[in-house]
């Protein structure tokens, strides 16, 4: 300071004392809130998979002492051990949280990108539109059993009933789609996660500079081009995100699955390798509805919290995966379309 | 002229200020340097007729030591026009009025070099004896000269084409008294050979002196051309007096 | 006309060495945007053939505004009306029945900000042809290439075509989508300051550019740049307040403009 006669200001230095006290609360206030979110997370991981590890692990040897065929952790929890058997195993139910899960995602991704787009191209944004927009944004809010509820009256036994009586009158009173099954399931899913979609799309259309849409236009594109070229190419991770979300929160629910087509046990698969491939009008079998049941109805006390952690282990993996490949997707997009700096 | 698109009544260039407050006053300041140039030659040449004609020594050294001082003005200015030609290109009015400045220059130079080489003549005749002979044309010449050189930068300082257009109009006036003078020196020699020495030098001053309207005319045409966009340096006469009538507003 | 056909027709036409491409006429134009009723009043211009007309004016003036006209872009802008004529050659531009798509075939335009697609360099350029039914991937290396070269950018880009043209520097990304204007052979080429963001070099290759261009292109440029409207363009408008102030030679406005405001604005004084 060249005059510090002139240049004394008490009033900016107490200030700056008090910036760096608050600097070092916020610091420390945000950083505990962070430790905690970790540990927690740790926490329940390490919980899952060391109960479930100690539990396969023990299972394996039981069953090498008594000399049965299970060699390996993974045979055991695909098949059953001792007690998995009597419900056929794990495999089935992974089968049916894959299918379904793709099945949903399947329905759910065109429907909620025409959404967003009739949202964000097409209508004017006027009170209608924001109506609209607000409805799709609750409708998250909704407890997914209300959705298990609607699916099961209104697409089991309205449409289902339908098209039994248009199609499968031969079979009835017996009902082939009129009774919960994994379309039903798909499309009710589907129906829950469609907030998901279309909120995300639209965010990821919205964020795509006009300029582009401009551009394209003025080479003499229409809309149609316009969008299909240069419009939803760009939004493509922000679309992808939003089916990301939509899948995770679809492979975790239960509660609606209940109603409308899971089933504790199987006897087939609703995948084949041969014609017709896909059983949509078949029950499956779920792996969160198997962690409910096996806690619910496993027999014995003291096994029971090792099935329970090994099975939610799987469920929690299969989550993973499906994200992981989700991901692994929108990077590669990404790379293709960069978001544009404008 | 009255109503022209550059009135300069408060004293700055074209009336309106730039944004560019600096440049307007760089403007300004080149233009009134110019302005002190020519008031410079001006008083040169009156300073030189008085030397020649009085056989004042003193005078003349000092009009020869004079220009020195608008030969350095002149680089000076041409180098202003220079820095603001690449700093600011100019364009319109300020781009013309950069043009005549830089044109003007030389012109002024000019005049000082005639009133350099009178100055000259007349240290030389004031050793030998004053020159005699023609004394009132030289002096009206002179005049006459100076006179137009201070009407094209009175013209130049107020942007008034009419004037301008008055000064190229007058040129004519002097060739009588030129003529007369050339006349009554050649009589001179004739009547006695020993004074063709002295007489040639009062011709050349006189022909000097004479330069000085042509070099005030080029100002007078730079002024229209600054104003007009209109370059009048090879038009006629009826030309100019129309030029004058219609107001010059083209 | 389909579009395959006009893009054809046009590099036939252009082939022609006493190809000269048309003029524009705009007759009373006016526009009214909904919250700036006053966006143009009245505008009458006579752009030439095969020439550059540069377009200056302040900020806001409506040069952006009369540009987007020429090839009907402000038909996207909700609440924008105008009225008055525009033709080039003998298409009525603002006819209500006019093909826009194909109209901005004939009209190409480049932004005031580059706005390079999120795609390849290569798909940047072939969009406009793709759009217009060229498929072959020979004919589209052509285009390709041949934009890109008029465009300054080659040799910067040959290498590296299937990079992605949002990560090319900024200078870079306005030649880009000059050569993907000029890829679809348009007969007018509207540049909305096409060297805003470019250094003096490359600033003189679009310039370069446009000169090389005019002729077989008729070209209307706005720029803020009074040097650059000087060096570059044949005739200037200089607009204010949503109006033709002066439309002259460029020669004229810029050493002796005709109009007191036209003069203020060149040479940088008080209104
Ligand atoms: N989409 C729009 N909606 C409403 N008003 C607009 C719109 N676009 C431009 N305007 C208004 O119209 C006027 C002219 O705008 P325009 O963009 O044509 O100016 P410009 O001359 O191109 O300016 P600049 O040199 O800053 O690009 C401005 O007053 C602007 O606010
Ligand atoms: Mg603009």
């Amino acid at each position: 300071m060249t005059n510090p006669d002139m240049f004394d200001y008490p009033d900016l230095n107490s200030a700056r004392i008090r910036d760096e006290k608050i600097n070092t609360l916020m610091t420390a206030a945000t950083g505990a809130a962070t430790l905690l979110a970790v540990v927690s997370v740790v926490a329940f991981l390490g919980f899952i998979v060391l109960l479930g590890g100690a539990w396969l692990a023990e299972e394996q040897a039981l069953s090498a002492t008594v000399g049965q065929q299970h060699s390996s952790n993974f045979e055991l929890l695909l098949f059953g051990g001792r007690e998995l058997a009597s419900s056929g195993g794990v495999l089935p139910a992974i089968v049916g949280t894959v299918v379904l899960t793709l099945l949903m995602a399947v329905i759910v991704a065109p429907l909620g990108i025409v959404v967003a787009l009739y949202l964000t191209e097409y209508s004017g944004g006027g009170w209608p539109t924001q109506l609209l927009r607000i409805g799709v944004q609750n409708l998250a809010a909704i407890p997914s059993i209300i959705y298990g509820v609607f699916g099961l009256a209104f697409f089991v036994y309205v449409i289902g009933g339908r098209i039994d009586e248009l199609f499968y009158a031969s079979n009835l009173p017996t009902p082939t789609f009129g009774t919960p099954g994994l379309l039903w399931a798909s499309l009710t899913l589907a129906l829950l996660t469609l907030p998901t979609v279309i909120v995300a799309t639209e965010e990821g259309l919205l964020r795509i500079p006009s300029s582009l849409r401009e551009g394209s236009r003025a080479l003499g594109a229409t809309r149609v081009e316009t969008i299909f070229r240069v419009v939803l190419p760009a939004a493509a991770p922000s679309i992808l995100t939003g089916i990301i979300l939509a899948v995770a929160r679809a492979a975790g629910e239960v509660a609606p699955l209940m109603l409308v087509g899971v089933v504790r046990y199987a006897p087939t698969l609703p995948v084949s390798i041969e014609a017709p491939f896909l059983q949509l009008e078949q029950k499956f079998m779920h792996l969160g509805f198997y962690v409910y049941d096996l806690t619910m109805h496993a027999p014995g006390s003291e096994g029971r919290v090792g099935i329970v952690a090994a099975a939610s282990l799987l469920l929690v993996s299969v989550i993973v995966s499906l994200n992981i490949v989700a991901l692994l997707l929108r990077v590669r997009l990404r790379r293709t379309y960069v978001q544009s700096g404008v | 002229m009255a109503e022209g698109r550059y009135d300069s009544g408060d004293g700055s260039v074209a009336g309106r200020q730039h944004i560019s407050a600096r440049f307007s006053a760089e403007l300004e300041a080149i233009k009134n340097a110019l302005l002190e140039m020519g008031g410079k030659t001006e008083s040169q040449i009156n300073l030189a007729t008085r030397a020649l004609l009085n056989g004042a020594g003193d005078v003349a050294q000092e009009v020869v030591a004079m220009d020195k001082d608008i030969n350095r003005m002149e680089v000076d200015i041409d180098e202003q026009c220079a820095r603001i030609i690449a700093r600011r290109q100019p364009a319109a009015f300020d781009l013309r009025l950069i043009i005549s400045i830089a044109k003007v220059t030389t012109d002024l130079e000019r005049i000082g070099d005639e009133a350099t080489r009178v100055a000259r003549m007349a240290l030389k005749s004031s050793i030998r004896e004053p020159v005699r002979g023609a004394e009132s044309q030289t002096m009206a010449i002179a005049e006459h000269g100076s006179a137009m050189l201070r009407r094209a930068l009175d013209a130049f300082a107020r942007l008034d084409v009419d004037a301008a257009v008055r000064v190229l109009l007058s040129a004519q006036s002097a060739q009588t008294d030129y003529e007369e003078g050339m006349v009554l020196l050649q009589a001179a020699i004739s009547n006695d050979p020993t004074s063709l020495k002295s007489c040639m030098d009062q011709i050349w001053a006189l022909r000097s002196l004479d330069r000085v309207g042509d070099h005030a005319c080029n100002v007078a045409e730079q002024v229209v051309y600054l104003v007009t966009a209109v370059d009048i340096r090879h038009v006629d006469e009826p030309t100019l007096v129309k030029l004058l009538d219609s107001g010059a507003d083209t | 006309m389909d579009h395959r056909e006009a893009l054809i027709a046009a590099s036939n036409n252009r082939a022609n060495l006493n190809y000269v491409a048309p003029g524009i006429e705009v007759q009373g134009l006016s526009l009214t945007y909904p919250d700036e009723p006053n966006a143009l009043i009245d505008i009458n211009l006579s752009i030439p053939g095969g020439e550059v007309t540069a377009v200056i004016g302040p900020s806001g003036c409506g040069k952006s505004t009369l540009l987007r006209c020429f090839n009907r872009m402000n038909d996207m802008l909700e609440g924008c009306q105008y009225s008055g004529s525009i033709t080039l050659g003998d298409l009525n531009i603002l006819d209500p029945m006019t093909d826009v798509t194909l109209l901005r075939r004939r009209v190409g335009m480049v932004f005031q900000q580059p706005n390079p697609f999120p795609m390849s360099i290569y798909d940047n350029v072939a969009y406009g042809p793709r759009i217009g039914g060229l498929r072959r991937r020979r004919d589209l290396d052509e285009v390709v290439e041949n934009a890109l070269r008029l465009a300054a950018l080659w040799d910067e880009v040959k290498g590296q075509l299937g990079k992605n043209a949002t990560v090319l520097s900024l200078g870079q990304q306005q030649r880009l989508v000059i050569a993907r204007a000029i890829a679809v052979q348009p007969e007018v080429l509207l540049m909305d300051e096409p060297a805003s963001s470019l250094d003096p070099i490359s600033t003189l290759r679009i310039e370069e550019l446009i000169y090389e261009l005019k002729q077989s292109y008729t070209i209307v440029i706005v720029t803020h740049n009074m040097q650059q409207a000087a060096r570059v363009s044949d005739r200037t408008a200089f607009l204010n307040q949503g109006q033709v102030v002066e439309y002259d030679a460029t020669d004229k406005i810029f050493t002796n403009p005709s109009q007191r405001a036209t003069e203020d604005y060149i040479t940088g004084r008080y209104g």
